[in-house]
């Protein structure tokens, strides 16, 4: 199977290495609200909307400002893309389809869920389903399509 | 669609390693494809049968309703 848009197999242990790292230190920051800026830098904003400060208001504006979630979320957005979309060490027309049908699978369980907390989950708590809700369909997918694949490792001969 | 790849198998005392290997794909595919949990491509079958030496249909075939 002919597939162009997939990195080679080598990648895989560095995906997962970004992945983990941006999960931990994104829960980290969680944990600590999103005050907690250990790393503050000079930024380009395309656009700026800030809260207290309005002089910074605006578009294309150099800002200071904390870059710790960010740097979770890059890590965690770069990493799984990196696991989802590596060749498998045999990579052929079953495990595309295997891929195929864990991408579908995410999007509509990510939606069914995002749909249940709408409901269910109100003011400053939906502040968190949404920041979770930036990285579940890449998390999902990947928690799904390789639980298919260890499901078609262990039904052997 | 079901198939007979497991006999076609046993025939040339082949397991799903050795097969899998010959036309290039995890054993896990041919594996799947004998429980019929998935079915292969037109260009994948076309690669069994030419490996038996057997036209596609003694090989693979449809099912009831199909």
């Amino acid at each position: 199977m002919k597939t162009n848009y997939l990195l080679p197999n080598k990648y895989k242990t560095l995906g997962w290495i970004l992945f983990i790292t941006g999960i931990v230190s994104g829960l980290f920051t969680v944990y600590y609200g999103y005050d907690y800026e250990p790393i503050r830098i000079k930024v380009f904003s395309l656009f700026n909307d800030a809260i207290f400060d309005n002089e910074a208001d605006g578009f294309f504006k150099i800002i200071e400002t904390g870059v710790a979630s960010e740097l979770s979320s890059i890590a965690i957005i770069i990493g799984g893309l990196i696991i989802g979309f590596t060749k498998e060490k045999i990579e052929d027309e079953f495990i595309y389809k295997l891929r195929k049908d864990s991408l579908v699978w995410a999007i509509i369980f990510n939606y069914v869920i995002l749909l249940f907390a709408t409901i269910l989950i109100y003011d400053l708590a939906f502040f968190h389903v949404l920041v979770f809700n930036i990285f579940t369909p890449l998390i999902f997918f990947i928690i799904r399509f390789n639980f298919l694949k260890l499901k078609s490792n262990s039904h052997d001969e | 669609m079901t198939n007979n790849l497991k006999v076609e198998r046993a025939i040339h005392n082949m397991t799903q390693a050795d097969l899998a290997e010959k036309i290039g794909v995890s054993r896990q595919s041919i594996n799947a494809i004998e429980k019929n949990k998935y079915v292969p491509s037109t260009v994948l079958a076309l690669k069994i049968a030419k490996l038996f030496n057997k036209p596609v249909e003694s090989i693979f075939f449809l099912e009831g309703t199909e």
